[in-house]
């Protein structure tokens, strides 16, 4: 049983970081707000199906208003220079965050409890492994696609993308919309599997990890950010007597890797 | 036939006037190049027709169709391809998919275009642009890898791709030695006849001759026209570079 | 709202915005020579604070308090600096930033490990008041900021360092070029910025009388937004900007209460310049 709990928390990250990949990996755009749109997701799921609404509804609403969110940002991104951008996805989250905690039908800081699962034990972590084969079937046809050498080219170099008929104001926002509404996805697995959520679940230290799991895991490709899911993912969870000294340890991996294997730990971008 | 026009273009900067009422006609399958010293306002110029800049004045017109206020992506997809001062590849793609960038984008269109972008027939496609540039044994490199005389072939062979009816060639043999700028000029010899070309140069000698005709500048205004040699011999051409002690 | 209201407002904003531009300032040099954004500079402010604690706790007073704080900040900024920053500078700068939060992590938990969750006090000066509503703490604070700005004014436009550091950050190839010695000048840059975050870290602990772990995690965030509010790379502005952020934090603080949490001023601020004005509220012309 805590094999399997395990493993739909990992399948969860993995959701989570190859969706942040086709937003930074690939299109090359800083988010260090990721974890907003998991919780939009989240707190759609949570507040609609604690008043009766069925699971699969809210579940495609729920990433339906994140790619909503996901449009405005990548909207904002396209008037911003990159460093700009990093600090303007991270006071998203914030707002994000602060709106969880102080908007009504939230709950506020008690977050929202007796989040029903569907399918049961049996049947839902079934249904969180085939939401992460069928994104990651997504994420190598997206990669291997026209769409996916567009974000490339305009992550490379925006002014050369556009010289050889790239859109890329388009493809950005594309880039956005797409990865924070698989984020919205992710989250609504994430509240019907836990039945709890609270504001601060999805703040700006969920951010960071995430962007460290596809860094350090290696951006662009489809193992890096999975091998950062799990592996980042897992050292928490197995490694439960390292809990007092997570952080250090874990802020030192993503110094020590940024330092001396910038391309992460599989991948090839440098 | 005129393939492009370029009518009272004027561009500032703040207090600076880069291109001032600059009049410019391109005619189909000639190389034209344009010449003039730093400062003259040949990137800027090129800036305004391939659409990373727009004008405070004046307008631009492609095949009879005014482009004034087309991105620049609209711009490549109806026929204008540039390369860039400064190059700019794509460091991290292969060699191979710098090319294929270019030959996916008539399938750009909509906003989920999912077709894979190394179908067999683009691969070749793009095989028999890189062999005609002669990099065709590199294609599975990174291109950040290869030198800066294979980089300026790459943007071009990546610009062929789009199947341009205009190529604007931004200072190509920049940062070149004598032998990979003659290899350059060879491929651009090549297309002679067939691309229309324009070219912003700043090695006179080497590239006047290649001309059919040519534009020269000073400070944002166009002060001379013709024919290459007339243009040469032109007082207000000399003075312009002696100003900066080139010898033309 | 009375006079004697207004000025304990005033002081205090005042006082906070001090701390902010101090803070700030590392942050903006640090950018503009490297176009790197420092998120680690919050760990060195948290350090400071701590060696500034340690030094109170070994029997100092203010003045060797200040003087451990912005010594041991200087020593981690410089490590860094050599380690860290100078390595990576070829790279996509996101590779920097990421690790520079690894960084701010890792000193945030590290502090915790060596010296505990618990917040320590650090009294010393007394909270009395000195002229009206005035406290002994915001005089210290105000003077100590005033004083340090000037002689980095003085740093900045009288001698060459300050020269140089205004021409690397507008075209570090030129500047290179010149003869400006980048990597030396960089370190002095890193050296200062540090040096006023340990000062600022201390003053903290001074002012709200309490060090703790995570005391960095705010001052990161309010940072960023005093940069941008200021304009990036706009080493000025980002003083002025860390003054009026925190005058107008007291004010929204003692108006909305409980309705709007204080951070969330600078967050709305900062998303409003971003959106309308990118190149800060203080800069002519837009940077890019």
């Amino acid at each position: 049983m805590y094999a399997v709990t395990v493993f739909t928390q990992l399948c969860i990250y993995a959701v989570l970081t190859l969706s942040l990949n086709l937003i930074t990996g690939l299109a090359g755009q800083v988010s260090l707000g990721h974890a907003a749109f998991f919780g939009i997701g989240a707190y759609v799921v949570g507040v609609l199906t604690t008043h009766g609404i069925p699971f699969a509804p809210a579940w495609l609403v729920g990433g339906l208003v994140a790619a909503g969110f996901g449009l405005v940002l990548g909207s904002i991104s396209l008037r911003l220079r990159e460093d700009f951008l990093a600090i303007a996805t991270i006071a998203f989250n914030f707002v994000v965050v602060a709106a969880f905690l102080y908007l009504p039908y939230f709950g506020g800081a008690y977050g929202i409890s007796g989040i029903p699962k569907p399918l049961g034990n049996a049947g839902f972590p079934l249904l969180v492994l085939a939401t992460t084969l069928g994104v990651v079937w997504f994420h190598e046809r997206a990669r291997a696609s026209d769409l996916g050498l567009a974000w490339m080219s305009l992550r490379e170099s925006e002014v050369a993308a556009e010289a050889v008929g790239v859109d890329v104001r388009r493809f950005k926002v594309t880039a956005f919309v797409l990865g924070t509404g698989l984020a919205g996805l992710a989250g609504g697995l994430y509240a019907a599997y836990i039945g709890v959520i609270r504001p601060e679940d999805f703040g700006f230290p969920l951010s960071v990890t995430l962007l460290a799991m596809v860094a350090v895991g290696g951006m662009g490709t489809l193992w890096g950010p999975l091998a950062g899911a799990f592996v980042l993912g897992g050292f928490a969870q197995a490694f439960a007597f390292v809990h007092n000294y997570q952080l250090v340890l874990y802020g030192l991996l993503l110094a020590l890797v940024m330092r001396y294997r910038p391309q992460g730990l599989l991948g090839k971008l440098g | 036939m005129t393939v492009l026009e370029a009518r009272n273009l004027t561009k500032r900067f703040g207090g600076l006037v880069a291109v001032s009422g600059v009049h410019l006609r391109v005619d189909a399958g000639e190389l034209l190049g344009l010449f003039g010293p730093n400062g003259a306002g040949k990137t800027t110029l090129f800036n305004l027709i391939s659409g990373t800049l727009r004008p405070d004045e004046g307008e631009v017109v492609f095949y009879g169709e005014p482009i004034t206020h087309l991105p620049p992506h609209a711009r490549a997809r109806r026929g204008i391809a540039r390369t860039f001062q400064v190059v700019q590849a794509f460091g991290e793609l292969t060699v191979l998919e710098n090319v294929l960038t270019a030959l996916a984008h008539r399938a750009l269109t909509g906003w989920l275009p999912l077709g894979r972008y190394d179908a067999p027939v683009r691969r070749r496609a793009a095989m028999e642009l890189l062999e005609r540039v002669g990099l065709a044994s590199r294609a599975g490199e990174r291109a950040k890898n290869l030198p800066l005389g294979l980089l300026k072939r790459l943007e071009v062979a990546r610009s062929l791709a789009l199947q341009p009816k205009l190529l604007l060639l931004d200072e190509p043999l920049g940062g070149l030695n004598l032998r990979e700028s003659e290899q350059l000029l060879e491929v651009l010899l090549a297309l002679r006849g067939q691309t229309t070309m324009v070219l912003v140069e700043h090695n006179v000698r080497m590239a006047l001759p290649v001309c059919d005709r040519a534009v020269a500048m000073d400070a944002g205004r166009v002060i001379a026209e013709g024919r290459p040699e007339d243009v040469r011999r032109h007082p207000q051409v000399i003075e312009a570079y002696l100003g900066e002690g080139e010898d033309a | 709202m009375d006079w004697q209201t207004l000025s304990a407002l005033a002081a205090d904003g005042l006082a906070v915005g001090s701390l902010y531009a101090l803070t700030a300032f590392g942050l903006t040099l640090v950018y503009g020579l490297l176009r790197v954004l420092h998120v680690a500079h919050a760990g060195v402010y948290a350090a400071g604070a701590y060696a500034g604690w340690l030094a109170f706790r070994g029997g100092g007073g203010l003045g060797w308090a200040l003087l451990a704080g912005a010594g041991c900040a200087v020593a981690l900024g410089l490590l860094l600096e050599w380690w860290f920053y100078r390595p990576l500078q070829g790279r996509s700068p996101l590779v920097a930033l990421i690790g520079s939060i690894g960084l701010f992590v890792a000193v945030g938990d590290l502090l915790r490990i060596l010296f505990g969750p618990y917040q320590h006090s650090l009294p010393v000066l007394p909270p009395r008041t000195v002229v009206g509503p005035v406290s002994l703490p915001q005089l210290v604070v105000v003077a100590a900021t005033a004083g340090l700005f000037l002689v980095v004014y003085g740093i900045a436009t009288r001698t060459p360092l300050g020269v140089g550091w205004r021409a690397i950050a507008q075209d570090a190839e030129m500047a290179a070029a010149v003869g400006i010695p980048l990597p030396r000048y960089t370190q002095l840059a890193f050296a200062l910025a540090s040096a006023l975050a340990g000062v600022a870290g201390v003053l903290v602990g001074v002012y709200y009388n309490q060090v703790y772990p995570t005391m960095g995690a705010v001052p990161a965030y309010k940072a960023l937004a005093v940069v941008v509010l200021g304009g990036l790379g706009s080493p000025w502005g980002t003083v002025a900007a860390g003054l009026l952020l925190g005058v107008v934090e007291s004010v929204a603080v003692a108006y909305l209460g409980n309705r709007f949490p204080p951070e969330g001023v600078a967050f709305l601020a900062m998303m409003l310049v971003l959106l309308f004005r990118p190149q800060g509220l203080l800069t002519a012309e837009p940077q890019g």
